[in-house]
Formats: structure tokens, C-alpha cells, sequence
């Protein structure tokens, strides 16, 4: 079944697949953050997600309005066009390769940046930075229909 | 030997009659059973989670209701026990809370426990055994990779330093301090087998980062030592771990410096709660503070800057030796730079420590290193 991006039920196939992976978050350890995801485009167009991680699971993501009012511990916000990409090299590779990892695309903010406000909570986007990843990579066997 | 028995207890007539006679006869003291404790039941708020210490945070046994000063318990009765009369005092010297606590230590310690990971099976190094680097890039990566075993066995020896001299009551941060030290002997371990593993081995130690390791290692206070421990040299780390990530050259080592890099974040956490903590409870330290970070920041620019330090992140962000890529290389690094100074006073500032960036000396270096790429265009 295809999903589309942007979408809650992108995130939401995402959450059904680390449900049936288990074990290899359990090996992770607990995975406490709640943080946003932010598409901006095409055009002015910004999508908001909100995903919240506890333990070894996410209890739930949802898409919302506006991710002031919702208080996330950090930010990922990058136009589709980034998005897409690194979805797609992480499908092509069966996981992000070494120049399109959640780390390196943030790092200096070149494709995505990390919105912040209280670098305590920042700190848990390296935290967690293992299962952060490899919750993205889990799109590698989605079929994903890309928002144009 | 330098702590005797005040008895031969074999030649104690009294003790050892006392044993023959429960042996004889079955009949036991069980004093202990009447022991002055708490009867309690303590069940996991989360069964996912399991039973975690802030599950234990219950009357007689808790932390919420930990003292100021530990007076009462100089041995390693484990909080909450009754203590006997005659038992030693073990002479811890960590007998304040302020001293040693952070805000949610507990949750640190049950994260810290649960995300261990081993740097013999969780890095595919058959996969790093195929990956051919070139020779600049190679030497460059296994400098690096000396600096930061260099860096983390020094880091597991100052926790491991300051463990024993923390009173048992602190039962959480001990515990803390003790996975702190076996995820840094972990680095030490991981980035030794990765050095061994380029081709190139081991390169050089370099003298000013020793200085500073020193002066990491000899801080005479327990926040002193968390505050450049924890807060500043792995704050910075946790930087050039992300910054190796970002420039490392394949797969398994960009999973490496994840998996370090989450550790390393987690320490900075606890020492940023402590220092939080220590602010609160404690505000007379900030001269004190200030004056130890003064001199740490000192060292820290002289070991960021030696040449077996800087000159491998140079050569490893602009991936090569010639010309155009030592310009690129220095554009990279100098941004690394600056960030790592923002963070650090990022952090100060939310634990409290908000007037350091005034009167920090860092600031001159970062002046120094915006004017540098502003003049290369960089910025």
C-alpha cells in the first residue's frame, strides 16, 4: 500500500514497522524525545508533525497546525525537496548513506535545520541519534508516493 | 594492608563461642529481622520500562527527601538500611548534595544502563576492513582517532577517580559516574580498534592536550570536575563527534560516532543538571566556578589549537592536502569552531552561568575565528 509524503500516515507506517522491529530498538534502549518534523513546500506550504517516542516505541504522531503550542523538544524542518531526497537515498540504500544521515543533513544546517529553543532538549536529538536514524531508515521498504 | 581489624576475631573467645553455639544448638539471633526499616512494595510506574530507580523514590528509601548535608551515613549502609552502631566511617569526601547532584540523575542512570552498546559486534568492521582511504586521509583519521583515545581514557579515569569518594547515600549519581566510566573506556576501546584498523595505526599525542587532560584529571572539587569534565571538554566533544560524523569517511564510521555521540550527550546532560543544581543550592561556588573555567578554557584553546589536533579536522573536511581543499578544509573547521563556542555558552547560559560569556577569553578566540572566515568570504 502506498503512503504519501507529507503525511500522518507516513509516520504512522513508519510506527507500525518499528512496532514490528522490536528487538532492534529494544537493543537501542529507551527512547524518550518528542520532537517535530516540519515540510516546507511546495511553494509557502508548511506541514507540521509531531512525534512522540517513549521507551521503545512512538506512542503516536499527528499532524498539526502550528508546533509552537505544542512545546517538542527540537525541530526538523527542511523544504520537500530535502525531504524527498533523503527518503529516497535511504529507500535506494536500505538506510541513509554517509551524505544523507539525520547528523550530517543538520549539522551545520546546510539541509536541515534544527529549531531549538532550550539546548538541554536539543542535546536529546544526539541523545538518541542511533534511533532517531534508523526510525527514518525504516521508509527503506515503504512504498511512498511523493507529494509534487 | 593499611586498615587492620581492631580484633583477631579467631582469638575472640566471646565471638567464636557465640558461633559455636548456633551452630550446636540452632539458635539464631535475627536481631536483623527487627532492623528500624521501612516495609515497602515497590512496583514499575511503566512495565515497558521495567523497575526503575525513580520507582524506588519512596518514604525511608527516596531521594526526593535527601538532606543538604549527609552526616549520618559514613559507610556504605545503602540508604535507607539501618546503620549500626560501631560501623567505620569510610571517610567519603562528596558529603553535600549540592555537590554531586543533578535533576534527573535517576532518569540518566536508567537511560545510560539501557542505551549500553559494545564496540566489538555493534560496528560492522568487516565492512570498515574493504574501505581504502587515501594515505592523507588515512593518517589525518587515525591522528584523530589518537586524540580521542588520548581524550576518553583520561575521561574514564576521572569519574572513576571521584566514585569511591562520593558518599553511599548518592546511590543514583554513583551509579551515574560508574556507566559514565565504562561508556568512556568504551570510546577509549572503540577508537583504538578503529585507529588499528585504517592502516595506519596509532599517530602522535600531543602535549598541550595532555596539559589539559592533567588539569581535567586534578580539579579539586567534584564540580569542578563536572563542570570542565562534563559540561565543557565533553560538550565540546559531543561537537567534534557530530562534526565526525559529519566528515567521516564511511557508513560504519559515521555509526560509530553515533553511537559515542549519544553517550557523550548524555554526560554533558548530567553535568549540565548538576551544574543547574549546584547553582541553586549552592550560588556561592560562581567565583569558584568562574575561576576554574577560566583556566580550563585556557587549556582548552591550547589543546583545540595544537597542531595534532586542528590540523587533522582541517585535512579531514576539506578531504585532501592540496591547496583547495586546506581553504576548505579551514573554512569547515573554523565554523566547527564557532559552534562549538556557541554551544558551550548556550549551555552555560541555561544552567545559569550566563555572565561566563562576558567574561570568558573564548570570546576572543571566536572573534578572532569569525574575522577569519568573514575575510575568506566564508560568512
Amino acid at each position: 500500500m502506498k503512503v504519501d509524503f507529507p503525511s500522518a500516515s507516513f509516520f504512522e507506517a513508519l510506527n507500525d514497522r518499528m512496532a514490528q522491529e522490536q528487538d532492534r530498538f529494544t537493543r537501542l534502549g529507551y527512547f524518550d524525545t518528542t520532537f517535530g518534523v516540519t515540510v516546507v513546500g511546495p511553494g509557502e506550504r508548511r506541514r507540521n508533525y509531531l512525534l512522540n517516542f517513549e521507551v521503545y516505541e512512538c506512542m503516536g504522531a499527528r499532524e498539526i497546525d502550528n508546533l509552537e503550542g505544542e512545546d517538542p523538544d527540537f525541530v526538523l524542518e527542511a523544504d520537500i525537496a530535502q525531504w524527498q531526497d533523503m527518503l529516497r537515498n535511504i529507500q535506494s540504500n536500505g538506510g541513509a548513506d554517509t551524505d544523507h544521515g539525520i547528523n550530517t543533513l543538520t549539522h551545520f544546517g546546510e539541509g536541515m535545520k534544527v529549531i531549538y529553543d532550550d539546548p538541554e532538549r536539543h542535546d536529546k536529538l544526539f541523545r538518541f541519534s542511533e534511533s532517531i536514524q534508523e526510525y527514518f531508515d525504516l521508509a527503506a521498504d515503504l512504498k511512498i508516493e511523493y507529494a509534487s | 594492608m593499611s586498615y587492620l581489624a581492631t580484633s583477631h576475631f579467631l582469638d575472640d573467645n566471646e565471638f567464636v563461642d557465640k558461633y559455636l553455639y548456633s551452630m550446636r544448638t540452632g539458635e539464631l539471633d535475627l536481631s536483623w529481622m527487627d532492623a528500624s526499616t521501612k516495609d515497602v512494595h515497590c512496583t514499575s510506574a511503566n512495565e515497558r520500562r521495567g523497575l526503575t530507580f525513580r520507582d524506588l523514590d519512596v518514604d525511608g528509601y527516596g531521594f526526593s527527601d535527601l538532606p543538604e548535608v549527609v552526616r549520618e551515613n559514613r559507610c556504605y549502609a545503602p540508604r535507607g538500611a539501618e546503620i549500626p552502631d560501631g560501623v567505620p566511617d569510610m571517610q567519603a569526601s562528596v558529603n553535600r548534595s549540592s555537590d554531586v547532584w543533578a535533576y534527573n540523575v535517576e532518569g540518566y542512570v536508567e537511560e545510560a544502563m539501557s542505551r549500553q552498546w559494545d564496540a566489538t559486534t555493534d560496528i560492522p568492521w568487516a565492512e570498515l576492513q574493504e574501505a581504502e582511504l587515501p594515505e592523507e586521509i588515512g593518517k589525518a583519521y587515525a591522528q584523530l582517532l589518537t586524540f580521542l583515545t588520548e581524550v576518553e581514557m583520561i575521561a574514564t579515569d576521572v569519574p572513576a577517580k571521584w566514585m569511591g569518594q562520593v558518599n553511599a547515600d548518592f546511590i543514583e549519581v554513583k551509579n551515574f559516574i560508574a556507566l559514565q566510566a565504562m561508556d568512556e573506556a568504551r570510546h577509549a576501546e572503540i577508537f583504538r580498534k578503529r585507529a588499528l584498523s585504517t592502516g595506519y595505526g596509532l599517530m602522535r599525542a600531543s602535549v598541550q592536550n595532555e596539559h589539559n587532560l592533567k588539569f581535567l584529571r586534578d580539579a579539586e572539587t567534584f564540580s569542578e570536575a563536572s563542570v570542565t569534565l562534563h559540561l565543557q571538554a565533553e560538550g565540546n566533544v559531543l561537537t567534534m563527534f557530530r562534526f565526525s560524523e559529519y566528515i567521516s569517511p564511511t557508513d560504519a564510521d559515521k555509526r560509530m560516532f553515533r553511537l559515542v555521540m549519544q553517550d557523550e550527550a548524555r554526560h554533558v546532560g548530567y553535568g549540565m543538571q548538576h551544574l543547574k543544581w549546584l547553582m541553586k543550592h549552592n550560588p556561592e561556588c560562581r567565583e569558584t566556578l568562574h575561576a576554574h573555567l577560566e583556566e580550563a578554557e585556557n587549556f582548552l584553546f591550547g589543546s583545540i589549537f595544537a597542531n595534532e589536533v586542528f590540523e587533522p579536522f582541517v585535512i579531514l573536511s576539506g578531504k585532501g592536502l592540496k591547496k583547495e581543499n586546506i581553504d576548505k578544509g579551514l573554512v569547515i573547521t573554523g565554523m566547527f569552531q564557532m559552534r562549538q563556542t556557541e554551544e558551550y555558552f548556550e549551555r552555560l547560559d541555561k544552567c545559569g552561568l550566563t555572565d561566563r560569556r562576558e567574561r570568558s577569553r573564548l570570546h576572543e578566540v571566536y572573534e578572532m575565528t569569525k574575522q577569519g572566515l568573514a575575510a575568506q568570504g566564508a560568512i
